[in-house]
C-alpha cells in the first residue's frame, strides 16, 4: 500500500494537474482569459465601460487557447435572474388547433351545403355541426374524413375524432392521443415562439427548456425584473389586417344587440368600440419582418413590419378594392391602430404608430415577428433574485466557506500533528478538484451548492480520521510505522467505501427530484463525496508514504 | 499532539444506558410528533404556495409604511417583517409575505403571479428607486407538487439505505439502521415544529444529507461490530458492541467535531438564505451521532444478531486500491 511505481505516481499528477487546470480560469476574469464580451444592449455608462474594458482586455489575452477558460456555472440565485415556470392547458391547444381547422370543415360542408349554420359554434374543444338533411350524414361523414389532418410525419395521429351523435348532428372533437401529440408540438413550437420574443438578436444567455410535457422553465440570468417578461410573453401575439366598419350607427346596432353574422365587435387601445370584419385580409403567418421604427411625422416609436409575399398580393388587393375605407390592425382582439386606405398599397410595407416607448415598441416588434402562441402560457411559480442579493450570497459563501476550511484545518493538525497537515493538503486539493468538477461538468453552483462544499470539507476528513485511528491502533499493536500505515489503510478501506455510498445515495436522490438551487447542493455534494474519498485514499496516503520513506520515523506521532 | 491526550482506550458502558435511552428517543420522538400535530411545521411558500418579497430598507421607512402601501391591494394577510438579510456587513430588509391568493375566476396561479407584479408596482411607486433584492411567487398546483415530491424524496432515500444495508449486513442491522434514521427524520422535523423555522426545500434537502450522515455514521460503528463480534466470539453481545462503539468513538467525535465546525460557519456566516438549512443540519448532526449509538446499536443488540457459529460466507468486501 504504500509503494507508488511510477506510473501510479504520473497518473495522481495527472489528475491533479487536469484538475488544476480546470479549476484554474476561475481566478481570473473573463477578459484575462480572452473571452469577448456579450453585447446586452445596455447604454448606460458603466455597462458600456464594463464592455469596453473587457474588449480590450480580452484582445490582450495571452490565455493559450488550448487551456480550458470555463468557469463554474453560477446559479440564478447567485448571479442574481429571474426564474420562470410556465404551464399549457392542453385543452386549450387542442381548442385552438379545432378553431382553425373550422374555416376548412366550414367550407368543405358548404359545397353543395349540408349544414345549417354558416359558422357552427365551437363549445371548449367540441365542434357540433348540425345538418339541413339527415339523409346526407354519410356524405357529410365522408367529407369529413376527407380533411382530417395528421400530426406529426408519416401519417400519424388523427387530428379530429368525428362522432355520429344521431342523425343530424355531428361532434367533432380533438382526439384524446391527438391532444397529448398537440401538447407535446405545442411545447417544441412555443419554446421556438418565447426565444424570439424574449431574445431577437440572440444574443442574451436567456434559456428556455421544456420539463415534462406542458411546462416550459424561462432562465434570464442577469433580469432584475419578472414583470417584463411576463408581460411579453403573456400576449398571444395573434396579429390580423381586417377591414373596418365605422359607420356609428352599425356600430350602435351592434352593440344593442348582436353584430351582424361575420362582423365582430372589438375595442381600440382607448376603449373605443369599433366593428371588423371577421375574416382577416392578412393573418400574422402572413409578416415577414417586424422591427422597432420611427413615425415621419413625429418621429415617436413605431412598430415596422414587412408582409410576405402572398400576404402583399393580397393586401394589395383589398387596399385596391377598398379605397377610402378603413382598415384595422388587430393584435389579440384590441385594434392597435386603424388608418384609412387613401391609395393601394402593394409594396407590403405597414406601420403602426401610438404611444408607444422605445422599448415597447422593439417588444411589440419581436411579439409579432415571433408569431403567434399557440395556447396560452399560464405562469405558475416566479423566482427572483437581484444582483445585490446574488453579489452578497457569493461573497457570505464565500466566507462561510473559507472560515470553515481554516477552523476545520487548525482543529486537524491539532489533532493529529503532521498526519493531520497532510489531510489539510490533501483536503485543499480536495476543493480544488470539485472547483475543477463543476467547472469541468458544465455543472451549476448554488447558494446551497455552496453549503454542500462547506459541509464536504467537514466531512471530508473523515476518511483521513479513519485511517488514522486504524492506524493509532496498529501502533498501539506494536507495528512499525510502514505496517501500521499499511494495515490501517486496507481495514479502513471497505468501511470508507460502505460509509460514503449511503451518502452519496441520498445525494442522487436529491439531485433526481430536487429542482434549482436544491440541485446544485446534491451537485457538489456528490462530487465533494467522490474527491474526497479519492484525496483521502491517494492523495493523503501519498504524502505519508514519501514521508515514510524519506525520514524513516521510528515512532509516527499521530 | 492533541488526540495523544485522549484515553487511548475509553471504556464507557453505552449499551448499559440503552433503556434510558431508548425513553428519551421515545419520548422525543412522541415529542417531535406532538409538535407536528398541534403546533405544525412553518411550510415556506414552496410547500404551501404564497409569494415573498425581500425589498432593503428605504430610508426612513419602516414596515407600517410599507403595510399601508399595500393595505390598498387586497391581497388578504399580509405579514410584513423587519430583518438582517445576508450580505458581509448584514444589511437591514423588509420581507413581505401572503398566501395563495383567492380569485374570483378561480385561477389562483395567475392571481398569484398578478399579485406580485401589483406589489412590486405599488412598492416602486410608494419608494422610488426601492431595491427589490428577490421575489418569488409560488401558486398552490407547484406548491402541492413540491411537497409531494420532497416527501417522496425522503420516503425513497430511506428505502434505498435499507435495502444497501441488508445487502451489506445482515437484517437486524438494517433495521436498526433504518429505525435510527426514522428517529433523526422525525426528531429534527419536530423541532421545526418547536422553533417554528421555515420548512422548504432546502430543509428536505437537509433531511436527506442527515440521513446521509447518520447512515455513514452508523455504518462504521456497525463494521467494527461485525468486525469484533468475529474475533470474540463468546463475548456477549453488549459487551461486544460497547467494545465497537468506544473504539470508533475518537473518530466519531471526531468527524461530527469538523461536519459541526463547518457548519456552523455556514449558519453564522453563510446569510440567512441558509441559516435554516444549516441549522437543521447541525441538528441533526448531533441527533445523527447520539442515534447511532443509543438507537441503531441498541437495537440491534435487542435483535440479537447472527454470531455465525457455522461459518458464515464472508459478505463481499471492498478489496485493495
Amino acid at each position: 500500500m504504500l509503494n507508488f511505481p511510477t506510473w501510479k505516481v504520473l497518473l495522481i499528477c495527472l489528475v491533479l494537474v487536469w484538475g488544476g487546470l480546470l479549476a484554474l480560469p476561475n481566478a481570473f476574469s473573463d477578459g484575462f482569459l480572452g473571452i469577448a464580451p456579450r453585447d446586452t444592449g445596455a447604454s448606460d455608462a458603466q455597462s458600456v465601460a464594463a464592455f469596453e474594458a473587457q474588449k480590450e482586455a480580452a484582445e490582450n489575452s495571452w490565455w493559450p487557447s488550448f487551456l480550458p477558460n470555463n468557469k463554474v456555472n453560477l446559479g440564478l440565485d447567485l448571479q442574481g435572474g429571474v426564474y420562470l415556470l410556465t404551464e399549457i392547458n392542453p385543452d386549450e391547444v387542442a381548442a385552438n388547433r379545432l378553431e382553425t381547422l373550422q374555416a376548412d370543415i366550414v367550407q368543405e360542408l358548404n359545397k353543395p351545403p349540408l349544414i345549417k349554420r354558416d359558422v357552427p359554434e365551437q363549445q371548449g374543444s367540441t365542434l357540433p355541426i348540425r345538418l339541413r338533411d339527415p339523409s346526407q350524414m354519410d356524405d357529410a361523414v365522408k367529407r369529413l374524413r376527407r380533411i382530417n389532418p395528421t400530426i406529426g410525419l408519416g401519417g400519424g395521429e388523427k387530428v379530429m375524432s368525428i362522432n355520429e351523435v344521431n342523425d343530424e348532428l355531428i361532434n367533432i372533437t380533438v382526439s384524446d392521443s391527438a391532444k397529448q401529440a398537440l401538447a407535446t408540438d405545442a411545447q417544441d413550437k412555443m419554446i421556438e415562439i418565447i426565444r424570439r420574443r424574449l431574445d431577437p438578436d440572440g444574443v442574451s444567455e436567456i434559456a428556455i427548456t421544456p420539463q415534462g410535457d406542458t411546462r416550459i422553465v424561462i432562465e434570464a440570468p442577469g433580469e432584475a425584473d419578472p414583470r417584463r417578461i411576463k408581460d411579453i410573453l403573456s400576449q398571444a401575439g395573434r396579429m390580423t389586417f381586417n377591414m373596418a366598419d365605422m359607420d356609428p350607427s352599425a356600430i350602435r346596432a351592434a352593440e344593442a344587440t348582436r353584430p351582424r353574422p361575420g362582423w365582430e365587435l372589438v375595442q381600440d387601445t382607448d376603449g373605443r368600440p369599433m366593428l371588423i370584419n371577421r375574416t382577416p385580409v392578412v393573418t400574422g403567418s402572413d409578416i415577414a419582418t417586424a422591427n422597432q421604427g420611427r413615425d415621419p411625422d413625429d418621429n415617436s416609436a413605431a412598430v415596422d413590419f414587412r408582409l410576405t409575399g402572398s400576404g402583399k398580393e393580397r393586401f394589395g388587393r383589398a387596399t385596391a378594392n377598398n379605397r377610402g375605407e378603413i382598415f384595422a390592425i388587430v393584435l389579440d382582439g384590441t385594434v392597435m391602430s386603424a388608418p384609412r386606405i387613401n391609395e393601394p398599397i402593394w409594396g407590403g410595407s405597414v406601420q403602426i404608430t401610438g404611444d408607444f416607448s422605445v422599448e415597447e415598441a422593439q417588444d411589440l416588434a419581436a411579439i409579432i415577428e415571433a408569431g403567434e402562441l399557440p395556447a396560452k402560457l399560464n405562469f405558475i411559480e416566479e423566482r427572483t433574485v437581484g444582483p445585490g442579493l446574488g453579489a452578497d450570497s457569493i461573497r457570505a459563501g464565500t466566507r462561510a466557506s473559507l472560515i470553515g476550511l481554516v477552523l476545520v484545518g487548525v482543529f486537524m493538525i491539532i489533532a493529529y500533528g503532521l498526519m493531520g497537515g497532510f489531510a489539510v493538503g490533501s483536503l485543499l486539493t480536495n476543493i480544488i478538484l470539485i472547483l475543477g468538477a463543476l467547472s469541468g461538468l458544465g455543472a451549476t453552483l448554488t447558494l446551497p451548492g455552496i453549503a454542500g462544499i462547506v459541509l464536504t470539507i467537514g466531512m471530508a476528513v473523515d476518511a483521513n480520521v479513519i485511517v488514522f485511528e486504524r492506524i493509532r491502533e496498529e501502533q498501539r499493536n506494536r507495528r512499525s510505522p510502514a505496517t501500521a500505515i499499511v494495515a490501517g489503510y486496507e481495514r479502513a478501506l471497505a468501511t470508507i467505501l460502505d460509509a460514503n455510498i449511503t451518502t452519496f445515495i441520498a445525494a442522487a436522490i436529491l439531485y433526481m427530484l430536487g429542482s434549482g438551487p436544491v440541485k446544485g447542493f446534491a451537485v457538489t455534494l456528490a462530487i465533494g463525496i467522490v474527491t474526497s474519498v479519492f484525496t483521502a485514499f491517494v492523495i493523503t496516503r501519498w504524502f505519508t508514504a514519501m514521508w515514510v520513506k524519506s525520514m524513516k520515523p521510528r515512532r509516527l506521532a499521530i | 499532539m492533541l488526540l495523544q491526550y485522549w484515553p487511548q482506550r475509553t471504556n464507557v458502558p453505552f449499551m448499559a444506558f440503552r433503556f434510558p435511552a431508548f425513553l428519551v428517543s421515545l419520548l422525543l420522538i412522541a415529542a417531535a410528533f406532538a409538535l407536528i400535530f398541534t403546533k405544525g411545521l412553518n411550510f415556506g411558500i414552496d410547500f404551501a404556495g404564497g409569494s415573498v418579497i425581500e425589498i432593503e430598507q428605504p430610508e426612513g421607512v419602516n414596515e407600517q409604511d410599507v403595510r399601508t402601501v399595500l393595505g390598498d391591494l387586497g391581497l388578504g394577510d399580509v405579514q410584513v417583517n423587519a430583518a438582517r438579510g445576508t450580505g458581509v456587513e448584514g444589511i437591514e430588509v423588509i420581507v413581505i409575505r401572503f398566501a395563495i391568493q383567492e380569485s374570483g375566476s378561480g385561477d389562483q396561479e395567475a392571481a398569484q403571479q398578478t399579485a406580485n407584479n401589483e406589489v412590486r408596482a405599488a412598492l416602486e411607486d410608494a419608494f422610488p428607486g426601492v431595491n427589490i433584492r428577490s421575489s418569488a411567487a409560488v401558486g398552490p398546483k407547484v406548491s402541492s407538487e413540491l411537497l409531494k415530491s420532497g416527501l417522496t424524496a425522503l420516503g425513497v432515500a430511506l428505502a434505498l439505505m435499507m435495502v444497501y444495508i441488508s445487502f451489506r449486513f445482515q437484517w437486524q442491522y438494517a433495521l436498526g439502521a433504518v429505525a435510527a434514521l426514522f428517529h433523526d427524520v422525525i426528531i429534527t422535523m419536530g423541532m421545526f415544529a418547536l422553533t417554528q423555522f421555515e420548512f422548504n426545500l432546502s430543509t428536505i434537502a437537509a433531511l436527506l444529507t442527515i440521513v446521509g450522515y447518520s447512515m455513514n455514521d452508523t455504518v462504521i460503528i456497525f463494521d467494527r461490530v461485525r468486525e469484533e463480534a468475529r474475533k470474540y466470539k463468546k463475548l456477549e453481545l453488549a459487551k461486544v458492541i460497547d467494545i465497537a462503539v468506544n473504539e470508533t468513538l475518537s473518530r466519531t467525535l471526531l468527524t461530527s467535531g469538523t461536519t459541526l465546525i463547518a457548519l456552523f460557519s455556514i449558519y453564522l456566516f453563510g446569510g440567512t438564505v441558509l441559516s435554516g438549512m444549516s441549522f437543521a443540519l447541525i441538528f441533526g448532526v448531533i441527533v445523527g451521532t447520539y442515534s447511532s449509538v443509543f438507537v441503531a446499536s441498541a437495537i440491534v443488540l435487542l435483535l440479537g444478531i447472527d454470531r455465525g457459529e457455522k461459518k458464515r460466507r464472508e459478505v463481499a468486501g471492498f478489496q485493495g486500491v
